[in-house]
């Protein structure tokens, strides 16, 4: 015998109207969201979208703001014209030397630092944390002047005690071709101060029991930091050295302000972004600095990716695998 | 009330239907100023005050002016050129402050014919003809900038030295002996002028080139932008030759050993290093009072503040002499829509209205008859009696082609000057004239983009 289907109780008819309801509060919210989010998405198109889109458009036209009749599409012209460019291959060798230089202080050094301040035996770590991170909070303006006081040939500190306490004559670090990269290595010191701290957060992240089974077994301070504490930190490692190598490609702000950014002495600090600079805004060249602009993303990108590629080698998440 | 709104609105209407057509009896031109002089806030009044008499005085062709910050000149008339915004005229400006725009400027000779305005009657040939180019005739002379020797007598009195010669062609005495005042001659004298902090000076063996409190001589304000500028003592020169070549004269090449030689081993003319130290007023070498020679414009006599100084002739090289000449004035823009009015407003910039802005702008006046004045002026701010003389036939040595004529690619070009005089005043082991070959590679390249 077929049983009749009964009639829709009350409690269902509320639960479609309820549910009917739900979804007019979450168009309704998702409408408000959308609202709250128009100022940075219209930002973001109008400050971001649009003009890379434009630059990309720019790369392949000859446009130069001073010569407005001469606007025409060129294909890949700019791109080719990196090969006659002599200033491309100079800013270029410029930004890799200083990165040379730079880089493995930048990324040893944040690590030497953490250490120490994680030791132990260290008395007054709460002031020496403080200490080692202050200059990081200088504006770079600031700190910029404040060495180039201090670095001066003829009447810099430096030099100064150089000459008064060991009697020796200090180099031109500003005006020779050779010491302006260890200046501005010195200079860069000041702004180790947030690869510092995250790698000390990361070092007082590893489980104490690793260090004492390691104790029981015998190793020694360095064995202990070489097996336990390097592997246990290599993803915040990783994520300073992406830093530091998409920092060292985007580096303007220093020679800029140290060198009114004519890349001098000679062309020592004619690095990449300073090449650009002076074609897109000095030489007026908007079609070729567009084209410098996208072969620097292209270059950033590449380098990202190597990286990343090389992570599984020797970057340890914790997550992935048995500890033990 | 239905009537009265309806009549209201037919006269908006018919206003804004005549408004275009009497808008079209008026002329409007744009003065664009800031690429060179002119910011300054007494510059500004002036200025201001020359277009409010324009105005007053000419309904028909009105004038604004536009004064933009000199370090954003160059961007903000290259943005307003790309947008079609482009000012009608543009000034004051010398011949390297306008070089980014060549190609932009108009040809005013058909225009100045149909005002009937003859400007040899005006200015000496030589004024005008300066002011040719490949555009044609792009400018009316307004203010002059000779170069000559800055000296300070006091520091030859005290080295037991003659001064400088007080006229061009005049011969120098040197420890008893009549000399030619050379480049020879002058690298001599400026090193027994050339002191360290124990009191020797450059040509004697106990000379410490480390401990250097005084230098015999300056390119004064001669590095960024300006590297042509220091080897117009061995005579006027060109980069580019007549097939539009990368090219390096061999007299430039002389000049830039002697440039580099002059502050490496002779230790007279100071390096980067030295001239950004406080002891040479951190870039400002002869107002310190520490360097006894400057070569320089007329322009510098803006920012002296002492007395202690006189002028002279500058030396020859080869039997020459080169007095690298700076001249100012303003620009008409191709791109103008009313070429005759900016022209009109021209002449009565360069005419009229030119002693109250060269009062301000602190420029040689073009006209003879005006130069008179601007020396008594002069005069009133510098009491010690300058030899103004030596200066006025500087003009007779001008620097033919122009050292600062624009290159191909000109920006770009002076860039990598720029970098090649900065190696030479920062580096000590340079083999100059390698780098010279190597910059006429680089030149040929930018030339070629």
């Amino acid at each position: 015998m077929q049983q009749a289907i009964p009639p829709p109780t009350e409690g269902t008819q509320r639960t479609k109207t309820k549910t009917k309801g739900s979804n007019d509060l979450i168009k309704q919210q998702r409408m408000w969201g959308w609202f709250f989010l128009s100022p940075w998405i219209i930002g973001f198109l109008a400050f971001t979208i649009v003009p890379m889109i434009a630059s990309l458009v720019f790369s392949f036209m000859e446009f130069n703001l001073a010569r407005p009749d001469e606007i025409q599409w060129i294909g890949l012209d700019n791109y080719r014209n990196l090969f006659n460019d002599p200033l491309f291959g100079v800013s270029l060798a410029v930004t890799f030397r200083f990165a040379i230089i730079s880089l493995p202080i930048g990324m040893i050094l944040p690590i030497a630092i953490a250490a120490l301040m994680n030791s132990e035996y260290l008395i007054g770590k709460r002031f020496f944390r403080t200490l080692f991170y202050m200059p990081y909070i200088v504006p770079i303006v600031s700190a910029v002047y404040i060495w180039q006081g201090m670095l001066g040939t003829e009447t810099g500190w430096l030099n100064r005690v150089l000459e008064w306490w060991f009697g020796v004559e200090g180099p031109r670090w500003l005006d020779s071709t050779t010491w302006i990269y260890p200046a501005l290595v010195i200079m860069g010191l000041w702004g180790i101060g947030n690869a510092y701290l995250i790698t000390l957060a990361s070092m007082q992240g590893v489980p104490t029991q690793l260090y004492e089974a390691a104790k029981v077994d015998g190793a020694t301070a360095l064995r202990r930091f070489y097996s336990i504490t390097l592997p246990m930190i290599s993803p915040v490692v990783f994520f300073n050295l992406i830093l530091s190598v998409i920092g060292l490609l985007r580096y303007f702000e220093v020679p800029f302000i140290l060198k009114s950014g004519t890349g001098q002495p000679g062309q020592s600090t004619l690095f990449y972004n300073i090449h650009f600079y002076k074609t897109t805004f000095v030489f007026l060249d908007m079609g070729y600095g567009s084209t410098l602009a996208w072969v620097l993303f292209a270059i950033t990108m590449v380098l990202t990716i190597l990286l990343f590629a090389t992570a599984r080698y020797w970057v340890y998440y914790a997550s992935e695998e048995n500890v033990f | 009330m239905r009537k009265l709104s309806r009549s209201v609105f037919f006269i908006v209407l018919l206003l804004l239907s005549i408004a275009p057509a009497m808008a079209q009896d008026t002329v409007n031109l744009v003065w664009y100023v800031g690429l060179g002089t002119g910011g300054a806030p007494e510059q500004r009044e002036v200025q201001e005050q020359v277009v409010a008499d324009w105005n007053a005085a000419n309904p028909d062709i009105q004038v604004e002016i536009v004064i933009v910050d000199n370090a954003v000149a160059v961007e903000t008339l290259a943005t307003l050129i790309a947008t079609g915004e482009a000012p009608d005229i543009v000034g004051p400006v010398g011949n390297a402050g306008s070089a980014a725009f060549a190609g932009n400027f108009l040809d005013i000779e058909p225009h100045l014919e149909t005002l009937g305005y003859d400007a040899y009657a005006e200015f000496p040939a030589e004024a005008v003809d300066f002011y040719r180019t490949s555009e044609g005739l792009i400018g009316l002379p307004l203010a002059n900038f000779p170069a000559f020797l800055f000296y300070r007598p006091g520091l030859f009195d005290e080295a037991g030295l003659d001064y400088p010669p007080s006229a061009y062609g005049d011969p120098y005495m040197l420890e008893g002996e009549e000399v030619e005042w050379n480049i020879d001659t002058m690298s001599t004298v400026a090193q027994i002028l050339t002191v360290d902090e124990n009191g020797f000076d450059a040509t004697e063996d106990e000379f410490d080139a480390s401990g250097i409190i005084q230098w015999g001589f300056v390119n004064q304000w001669a590095g960024a932008g300006a590297m042509r500028q220091n080897a117009t003592l061995h005579g006027a020169g060109s980069l580019i030759d007549a097939d539009g070549n990368a090219q390096f004269p061999d007299n430039w090449r002389d000049a830039f050993q002697w440039f580099h030689d002059a502050q490496w081993s002779g230790y007279f003319m100071p390096n980067a290093a030295q001239e950004g130290s406080d002891l040479l007023a951190a870039g400002n070498p002869f107002a310190s009072g520490n360097v006894a020679m400057a070569q320089s414009h007329l322009w510098y006599t803006c920012c002296l503040e002492d007395t202690e100084w006189d002028a002279a002739a500058l030396p020859s090289y080869n039997g020459e002499i080169t007095a690298r000449l700076h001249a100012d004035t303003f620009r008409i823009l191709n791109s103008t829509e009313n070429p005759e009015a900016a022209v009109e407003f021209l002449t009565f910039l360069v005419g009229e209205a030119s002693l109250d802005l060269l009062s301000v702008y602190g420029g040689m006046p073009a006209r003879p008859d005006d130069q008179q004045a601007f020396f008594d002026g002069l005069d009133e701010r510098y009491t010690q009696g300058v030899n103004w003389d030596v200066v006025r036939d500087s003009l007779n040595y001008p620097d033919v082609p122009s050292h600062e004529e624009p290159l191909p690619n000109n920006n770009k070009a002076n860039d990598r000057l720029d970098s090649f005089l900065s190696l030479l005043r920062s580096e000590e082991s340079v083999d100059v004239q390698a780098e010279i070959d190597l910059l006429i590679a680089d030149l040929q390249a930018i030339y070629d983009e």
